[in-house]
């Protein structure tokens, strides 16, 4: 009876959290609710203010018009606050185009030492990402707790996204360099003094070393909404992932703990049971059943990926399905010298070049070079469905399609596991009882 | 016990009416519109048996017992001498429109009962038809599953006209108060306080609209019917009125004009049942022959030949049964449309096979796999069956062609590679759908071998199982992410 499913659409459902009935951000804002926020007096005022109904056909009376031009009135409130920049907060960038290197003071006292490196992996002998082109000299503010590197001199390196984001909100203001201006009679001076347009940092940052919108947006929008979002080792597609080190296949299996009752038990079917004819069927086997878990047993011919076993020579996961970035939820506690292990670990596609659902192996290579992350906990041995969902390795897919990001979370859930014909009594979430063949 | 096939079935829709009243009493202080509701089948004991096999277990072996194992011996002897008898029913394969067909009432039944295999062809799923009709045409008591959805639509659709003539008799109530103030020069009240104040900032409350929600129709009727009660002294049964609230606070409206029509329109069928009752007393002994069969999807009846070996497969003469080495090209070649002709070759990617392997590896498993073409989907995934719970996976086959073999040629590459494409946007329509049936999305993605003929070392076409132990299935879960909701 699809009864039960139909019913299913308006409870609400035993384990909300996992499905997603609203998303907030898919709704129209009633932007009266914004006024309840006093931008101009003090911020003392910490409470969130409260969602606003809306009406979704137009009628005549004027008390709709008067709700929906306060509406509009209050939108127009919040966006003509002055938005002001102290200069005591004022954090300055200088674009290096050529990426990390010594301050030029610097340079001249280590002229020996730096020779004898090349000029590219400059940056990487400073402990500095070769990728980072912006450096701030006054690092302020609580977003270099999770943004930039630190070099020796105290100059904080931003990469490309990074300086993009924060020049993007106005919390940096980025120079342009003595060298790209001309102006390189001033020795002393690191920068030029003359600021960086915003439109000039999209076309200087974007495309820079392998930055791409679709990464950007991604990279903006977990920023934005708290997470720490770093560079992941596949960011470049010539490097090898090192990630996959992370993996330890561990082996879940328990050994099946025979008693000698079990095994004479199991001789005896052993003897009784005629060999399951798979050729011509039936595949159950012919003559007497002796139980159901015996049939099903012998029904299990297809083969099926198990997650836990990784393949010898993990297969090289193809661009774009790499693991770009690592998230950190805000809740977790952040150090840019020791990286924790991230929360979640995510790969860009653009939907426009990739227009196909990754296949199997694209896949498959991708999860591959996730860590294992088999499901476990109290809750998880408890719930299967719980289990199912998790899966034994996941990633986060952000496909961006001209700009939209829509993320899906892929998890390895390796059905074949969990044989539920033997769950007696745990069942996926509600229901107390599983019957029983019971013969005589 | 080897007649387990008649079970005995608790005539679930004939249930003792002391009983439900009894219950009913029971429960009216704490909920009076909630009408008495028949108890359910004791599906537990209907659906005890997953698939329409007989097991004999033997009886326990206790070591320090010796006496148990003259128990074991004696079961022996016993099967020895005469052996159980497991029924084997018959469906035939309509050529013409592909699929498989099962008349026989006790087949029919004990197939759906013991592992939910097929669906009515007149019904939802289970076939009901006959009992629908006899319901409808008064012949018994009680409502099937399909006239409970029914009636529920129709209160539901009722109760959103209310909501609607109430929204519309506010809209015009103040209406009429706004031409009124008009004319007196002067706000009303609520208007006054809405109005942006003169430097364009409002007090910032949000004024509380009346909220015509269903539940609040839902109220106002019952206290009408309680009005109702009281004035006329006697006891009315409370309107039966939908049981259960709209979940969420998100309240959609429409328009009045539209519901109306709607609703006009349905209540004219679900006045029906009405009418035949008063033309039978007429015509005194109605002749209702069964109009309804069971339809056997071709993976369900595949299964239910090769892998448990409980059905044989007639052809269109209904005489010859079709043997299972042949049954399998028949089904593959059908699998396309128009079916293929019997010369051309099977291959290893045909739509049967590969659908055939994902079912099988389900309810290998223990699942409850039926079609999920309702949802977008190719199957949906039970635990135990549709009576017991929701089904929580909604499965999506994608074939993989990993294998060297389909990347040797150029042609073979664009075949695979028109055979995996699935869009994005075929990807989030299905999985928003998912999402809104409360269902999680698998994509299952089945390994293609190779042809047989390729690899030396092959099995001849012979083997079924060797064939299928080719394949291999990978599942993937794949769910939205929203970052809003995992930052904790």
């Amino acid at each position: 009876m699809a009864d039960t499913d139909e019913a299913a659409i308006h409870m609400p459902s035993q384990d909300s959290g996992m499905h997603i009935d609203t998303d907030l951000s898919d709704e129209t804002q009633d932007f009266r609710m914004l006024n309840s926020i006093s931008f101009l007096t003090d911020g003392s005022q910490q409470t969130l203010p409260k969602r606003g109904e809306k009406d979704f056909e137009p009628n005549p009376t004027l008390f709709q018009a008067d709700v929906l031009s306060a509406s509009r009135q209050a939108m127009h409130n919040a966006l003509s606050y002055p938005r002001l920049h102290h200069p005591k907060t004022q954090v300055i960038g200088v674009f290096a185009p050529n990426g990390p290197a010594p301050p030029r003071s610097a340079q001249k006292l280590d002229t020996i030492t730096e020779e004898s490196e090349p000029s590219k992996p400059a940056g990487t002998g400073m402990g500095i990402h070769a990728d980072a082109c912006v450096y701030v000299s006054n690092p302020k503010g609580q977003y270099f707790k999770s943004i930039g590197q630190a070099d020796r001199w105290n100059r904080v390196w931003l990469l490309p996204e990074e300086a993009l984001y924060l020049l993007e909100r106005g919390s940096l203001d980025i120079r342009w360099p003595c060298s790209e201006v001309g102006c390189a009679d001033g020795d002393e001076t690191e920068d030029s003094g003359i600021p960086m347009s915003l439109q000039a940092a999209h076309a200087a940052f974007m495309g820079r070393s392998g930055l791409t919108s679709e990464r950007f947006s991604v990279y903006t929008g977990l920023r934005r909404l708290g997470y720490t979002i770093v560079r992941a080792p596949g960011w470049h597609d010539e490097e090898e992932s090192a990630d996959s080190s992370e993996s330890e296949p561990m082996s879940l299996e328990k050994p099946q703990s025979a008693s000698l009752v079990g095994i004479f038990n199991q001789l005896l079917q052993w003897l009784y049971r005629p060999s399951p004819t798979t050729a011509l069927g039936p595949v159950a086997g012919l003559g007497i059943h002796r139980s159901y878990d015996n049939i099903y047993r012998s029904l299990s011919i297809i083969p099926w990926y198990d997650p836990t076993t990784s393949s010898s020579p993990p297969p090289r996961a193809t661009a774009p399905y790499r693991v770009v970035f690592h998230i950190y939820k805000p809740s977790t506690a952040f150090k840019k010298s020791a990286p924790p292990a991230p929360d979640f670990r995510l790969a860009v596609v653009n939907a426009r070049t990739h227009t196909t659902f990754p296949t199997s192996s694209q896949l498959g290579a991708l999860l591959e070079s996730t860590p294992l992350d088999p499901p476990v906990g109290e809750k998880m041995s408890r719930q299967l469905y719980m289990r199912l969902r998790h899966g034994y390795r996941n990633v986060i897919l952000a496909v961006v399609d001209e700009g939209v990001v829509s993320y899906l979370r892929i998890a390895d859930s390796a059905f074949g596991k969990e044989n539920i014909y033997k769950e007696k009594n745990t069942r996926g979430n509600k229901g107390p009882w599983r019957p029983r063949p019971k013969g005589r | 016990m080897a007649s387990s096939n008649s079970l005995p079935r608790p005539a679930p829709e004939t249930a003792a009416p002391g009983k439900s009243e009894s219950s009913q009493n029971h429960a009216s202080p704490a909920r009076p519109s909630r009408p008495a509701r028949p108890p359910r089948p004791n599906y537990r004991l209907i659906h005890r048996f997953p698939f329409p096999v007989e097991v004999h277990p033997l009886p326990p072996l206790i070591p320090h017992n010796p006496l148990s194992l003259v128990s074991v011996l004696l079961s022996y002897l016993t099967y020895f001498i005469s052996p159980p008898h497991q029924e084997i029913y018959s469906a035939y394969f309509d050529t013409a429109t592909s699929s498989v067909h099962v008349t026989d009432p006790k087949a029919i039944k004990a197939l759906w009962e013991m592992g939910f295999f097929g669906k009515g062809t007149l019904s939802r799923s289970e076939p009901s038809w006959l009992e629908r009709e006899k319901k409808r045409r008064g012949l018994l008591g009680g409502m099937t599953s399909e006239e409970v959805t029914r009636q529920r639509r129709t209160e539901r659709r009722e109760l959103k006209l209310e909501r609607a003539r109430m929204e519309k008799l506010a809209i015009e109530e103040r209406l009429k108060a706004e031409a009124a103030a008009r004319e007196g020069g002067m706000m009303p009240p609520e208007q006054s306080v809405l109005s942006p104040t003169p430097n364009g900032v409002t007090d910032g409350t949000i004024p509380v609209t009346e909220k015509f929600s269903l539940r609040k129709a839902r109220e106002a009727r019952l206290l009408e019917s309680q009005r109702a009660v009281s004035q006329d002294g006697s006891v009315h049964p409370p309107t039966p009125l939908g049981k259960r609230t709209p979940s969420g606070n998100k309240t959609v409206r429409f328009s009045p004009v539209v519901q109306a029509k709607e609703f006009v329109s349905d209540s004219v069928i679900s006045s029906l049942p009405e009418k035949p009752v008063d033309r039978q007393e007429a015509n005194e002994e109605p002749v209702l022959n069964n109009e309804e069969h069971l339809q056997l999807s071709t993976e369900e009846a595949f299964f239910l030949v090769y892998g448990l070996g409980v059905l044989r497969v007639l052809d269109d003469t209904r005489t010859d049964v079709i043997p299972t080495s042949s049954l399998l090209p028949l089904l593959c070649r059908h699998s396309y449309f128009p079916p293929r002709d019997p010369s051309v070759d099977l291959t290893p990617d045909d739509p049967f096979m590969i659908s055939y392997v994902v079912y099988h590896h389900f309810r290998s498993l223990g699942w409850v796999v039926r079609s999920g073409v309702k949802f977008g989907v190719d199957y949906i995934l039970y635990n135990r069956g549709p009576v017991f719970s929701h089904a929580e996976f909604a499965v999506v086959v994608v074939p993989s062609y990993s294998h060297s073999y389909w990347s040797e040629t150029a042609e073979r590459r664009a075949h695979s590679e028109e055979k995996m494409a699935r869009s994005w946007w075929w990807l989030h329509c299905v999985n928003r759908v998912q999402a809104q049936v409360k269902k999680s999305l698998v994509v299952c993605y089945v390994e293609v071998p190779p042809p047989t003929s390729y690899e030396l070392d092959t099995p001849c076409e012979g083997d079924i199982g060797a064939m299928l132990g080719r394949y291999q299935v990978r599942e993937m879960v794949i769910r939205r992410w929203v970052p809003n909701r995992t930052r904790d």
